[in-house]
């Protein structure tokens, strides 16, 4: 090829490149759910999961201290920014304890007499209304006085008060200037609800971004400190030290690429060239993933330019074994074979993640195949086209002729090699370490003090349990109210017992239908109520028609129409009603989040006598539900929803899938190099390594006290594939000694780069990329000199085969 | 003048306090007695026509009545007791400089017949109380009117002069008249 058409076509493939990329830019949009990762849910407690409940409404709540300032100055800025928060349409509910009649809404204001218990247990006959009108008269005389006359008219029996205190969360901190503080008084405390759910990292960063913002405007003096914790703000901590720790990383990693190579190869275009087949790669995998699943997860982008790094061996194989005299071309010809086979045995070891049922895995399969097949082509049709002619040769150096001999003398024990196995089998069997696990939240652990503090401000603002969840399944919202109000009393009696130290569920905001048509028929009609009045109020110094704007409100709770979950939209209800009770097609889901949660067993037995009961199927009635009755009473499905246990059942059974699709991509793989290689000795060699190197793997890591994660599984993947590559390369050498030192030269390249990336990840902190680092690195040292040892036997090494 | 108010706690004085609202027909009249303890805590223990004890310590107001669980609220929801608090703390410990920072003061009168105005400075104070007149001759305080701002007041009578009997019948005048008279 001339000069010029060389030229031509380089700018032709990176013209290509930069086109692709673009399409991708335009098309592809990143998702941070994370449940993409998560497999299709089978059972009725996984659809829980991942379909209607997703997670707690718990984990959404940002708890908030404030600190390092006197307590008025702390309280002050606790109320300024609780109003910011309120006023931020990233954010639902927020509290800082400051409970007042403003937090009912004026529309709301009539349904008090349906919304709180009062007439439950009590009628406004004249007995009541004058011991009532005889407090309000004391309050009058009293401090609050000034506070409450005002309301005194409209609501004698202070149904706002009741109220506003029912809809205050079951367990309080203590105030200090009408806001929550902590029990030593040193903070101040603040509740607040992201829209955002705790499982977007992107909406949760938008909102810890805004809390900030709202912080450092509404702070009243300038040492008042912010701590903010919660399921949403680890998640943003962790992406942060995540995203931070990788970029460094990789940028340690890609310097040390490029030294290396240019060490290698001493020549800045032949580094150059070399990216372009795994920056083809990239772009060609990410225009896959967008076309076929519109979407692509951070992660998938991740791990799936980790897992293609494997393509930047590529064109090394085609450097190393290219020497003076022999064109681009025919190099990239006589090394095909060997890596094609490779490529296409990695590939497949990607499909056990191709059909493993999950998406995000499903997607970063999709990646690294394309990714892999494109880097494999390009190697051979196109990188020999625009490559220069070689003037050096690895096949002459000196000391890579004395490492090959050296290498090539060294004993074969088989002895050594049945007692590593035996080894290896023995650490598996005996270490007492689980060999997996399970909890997602292990790959990304928040660091102890800051668990510390969370445990603190949970205990303190008695928040809800993130784990444990009652979970009522009916077919309509009222009947889930029903069934949360018949579940009340047993609840309030775990309270007492102190199995629990508070619930919260929808129905304590908004009664079911027939709690209000009962409450409705409790009250007075106006003709009663005045004569109630007029009885209650004789002898008492109130002026005659003070009550009217009572009588009023009363003749109007009569007639109204029950409140239904609906109608709370626009208020600040709507939100923490939403939260509790969700509709998914035609079925409604009820919520009751638990706090300080002692005794599980008796949530397990109050879960099973309702599972019990749902199976008698004895029919229901809308009669109140007494205690002695319950345990005859039908209804819906109550299950106790143990959020870690789910996903790690979740987890478990995926992982069960992908162990079972990857023995198949094992039977695949060998299959693939039989037919490459067509001899089941040679088969046994180019697989005797990775196999070897994948027990090493597991028995090293397991008797070193590492249980095993998803991503130690993509990882021992991976380092199957560069074992196999590098094997490959070994086992196929002629017995031409230039060509022996060109492929040792070609392997040693290969392995350096691929240990550099892998070391650097293994020292990482963050387990999740320490666990890829580690396997792989681990992968690379066994697997090179496994594949040395291994492919090409003592007594073979010196001898021509046939 | 303050500094001759100035007394060391524990003090105690009775009081009897009218208060008028635009809800009754006639005053309520309660009696009882004002207790200013050595830790800071005022006391305010009411034994006519009802038993009912209001103790202010710190910021918290906890409110027990005979039969039902004591009440508990911050001092900043009740902010005419709250700035009612400060005057008389600083009243009673002789201490200016602390009114100052609340109220805008008013001495008229002489040691004989003393009248002080506290009109106070914040608004989320002003929503609530107008102004804070306390009245007395010598060393000793005798009455002290909280006016809100829709003119209806509580009137507090201290000292001596609770334990004459009010005037009758009991208006806001007749109250001021009896305030103003030396006893």
């Amino acid at each position: 090829m001339t000069r010029t058409a060389r030229t031509a076509l380089l700018i032709a493939w990176i013209a290509a490149i930069v086109l692709l990329g673009y399409y991708v830019q335009q098309s592809l949009t990143i998702s941070g759910d994370l449940r993409l990762f998560l497999p299709s849910p089978q059972t009725r407690t996984e659809k829980l999961l991942l379909e209607e409940v997703g997670e707690s409404p718990a984990s959404r709540l940002l708890l908030i201290s404030l600190d390092g300032a006197p307590p008025e100055s702390l309280a002050e800025s606790s109320q300024r920014l609780a109003a910011a928060l309120r006023s931020d349409p990233q954010f639902g509910w927020v509290s800082n304890g400051a409970a007042s009649i403003d937090d009912i809404p004026d529309a709301l204001l009539p349904y008090r007499y349906l919304l709180s218990p009062t007439l439950d247990h009590q009628k406004f006959d004249a007995a009541y209304l004058r011991g009532e009108l005889q407090e309000r008269l004391q309050d009058l005389s009293s401090p609050a006085g000034t506070a409450l006359e005002p309301l005194i008219p409209r609501d004698p029996t202070l149904e706002v008060l009741k109220l506003a205190e029912a809809w205050q969360p079951a367990k309080q901190p203590q105030r200090q200037y009408d806001v929550w503080f902590d029990s030593q008084g040193q903070s101040a405390l603040l509740v607040a609800a992201t829209k955002a759910a705790a499982f977007d990292p992107d909406g949760q960063e938008k909102a810890s971004d805004a809390l900030r913002k709202h912080f450092e405007q509404s702070r009243a003096a300038p040492n008042v400190r912010m701590t903010v914790s919660g399921a949403g703000a680890f998640s943003v901590l962790m992406k942060g030290r995540t995203q931070a720790e990788a970029t460094v990383i990789g940028t340690i990693d890609s310097i040390g690429l490029i030294v290396l190579l240019l060490i290698a190869y001493r020549s800045v275009l032949t580094v150059v060239l070399g990216g372009l087949p795994l920056a083809s790669a990239g772009i060609a995998g990410l225009a896959a993933v967008s076309t076929l699943f519109g979407s692509v997860h951070g992660i998938t982008l991740a791990f799936g330019f980790t897992l293609i790094g494997v393509a930047q061996d590529y064109p090394i194989h085609l450097f190393s074994h290219q020497h003076p005299g022999k064109s681009a071309l025919a190099t990239a010809r006589s090394v095909w074979p060997t890596l094609a086979t490779g490529v296409v045995s990695t590939c497949i070891a990607y499909l056990a993640f191709l059909r493993s049922g999950v998406n995000g895995l499903a997607q970063l399969a999709c990646f690294t195949i394309v990714g892999l097949a494109v880097a494999g082509l390009t190697t051979r049709y196109l990188l020999p086209r625009v490559m220069p002619e070689k003037t050096r040769d690895p096949g002459e150096s000196a000391w890579l002729a004395r490492l090959w001999s050296f290498i090539a003398k060294l004993p074969r024990p088989r002895w050594l090699g049945v007692a590593i196995v035996l080894v290896c089998v023995a650490v598996l069997a005996l270490a007492s370490t689980p060999m997996w696990q399970n909890d997602l939240g292990q790959l990304t652990p928040v660091p102890q003090p800051l668990l510390d503090t969370d445990a603190r401000l949970r205990q303190e603002l008695g928040a809800a349990d993130v784990r444990r969840l009652l979970v009522v399944d009916a077919a309509t919202a009222d009947e889930v109210l029903t069934s949360l109000e018949s579940l009340q009393p047993e609840l309030d009696a775990l309270v007492q017992q102190g199995a629990i130290e508070s619930y919260d569920d929808a129905a304590r905001y908004v009664p079911s239908t027939a709690r209000q048509a009962r409450r409705q028929q409790a009250l007075p009609d106006v003709d009663a109520l005045r004569a109630a009045l007029a009885q209650a109020t004789a002898g008492l110094p109130f002026k005659a028609d003070v009550f009217e704007p009572f009588i009023a409100d009363v003749a109007k709770a009569k007639t109204l129409p029950p409140l239904t979950p609906a109608a709370l939209a626009g208020t600040p209800l709507e939100l923490q009603v939403g939260a509790l009770l969700l509709q998914h097609g035609e079925r409604w889901t009820g919520l009751v989040t638990l706090g300080g949660v002692r005794d599980v067993a008796a949530l397990e037995q109050l879960a099973e006598r309702h599972a019990a009961s749902a199976r008698d199927r004895a029919p229901s009635s809308s009669a109140t539900p007494t205690s002695g009755d319950l345990a005859s009473q039908s209804g819906p499905a109550i299950t106790l929803l143990d959020l870690k246990q789910a996903s790690e059942d979740l987890v478990a059974r995926q992982r069960t899938h992908i162990l079972y699709s990857l023995a198949i991509a094992a039977v695949l793989l060998a299959l693939t190099i039989f037919a490459a290689l067509r001899s089941l000795k040679r088969m046994l060699r180019v697989i005797a390594p990775m196999a070897l190197t994948t027990l090493l793997i597991l028995a090293i890591l397991h008797g070193l006290g590492v249980s095993l994660n998803l991503f130690h599984l993509i990882a021992l993947v991976l380092a199957a594939g560069l074992g196999v590559d590098y094997a490959l390369f070994f086992e196929a050498v002629e017995d031409d000694p230039a060509e022996q030192r060109r492929t040792l030269h070609a392997v040693l390249v290969c392995s350096l780069s691929t240990l550099l990336v892998f070391a650097a990840l293994a020292l990482s902190t963050l387990p999740v990329l320490r666990a890829i680092g580690v396997t792989v690195t681990l992968g690379i040292i066994s697997n090179f000199f496994l594949a040395l040892l291994l492919t090409r036997p003592a007594g073979e090494a010196s001898h021509a085969r046939p | 003048m303050l500094a001759k108010l100035a007394r060391p706690a524990p003090a105690t004085t009775p009081f009897v306090e009218a208060r008028f609202s635009k809800l009754l027909v006639e005053p309520l009249v309660v009696k009882g007695q004002l207790e200013y303890h050595e830790d800071g805590a005022l006391v305010r223990a009411v034994s006519e026509p009802f038993r009912e004890r209001t103790e202010i310590k710190g910021d918290t107001v906890t409110i027990e009545r005979v039969g039902k669980s004591p009440r508990r609220f911050s001092l900043n929801r009740a902010p005419e007791l709250r700035s009612m608090l400060a005057g008389f703390g600083a009243v009673l410990g002789g201490t200016r400089a602390t009114l100052e920072q609340d109220f805008d003061l008013a001495a008229t009168g002489d040691t004989s017949h003393w009248r002080l105005a506290m009109t106070p400075k914040a608004p989320t104070l002003g929503k609530y109380v107008r102004d804070i007149v306390m009245e007395g001759h010598e060393s000793e305080p005798r009455c002290v009117v909280v006016t809100q701002p829709d003119d209806e007041a509580s009137v507090m009578v201290v000292g001596n002069a609770a334990a004459s009997p009010l005037p009758q019948p009991l208006t806001r005048e007749s109250l001021e008249r009896f305030c103003a008279s030396q006893g």
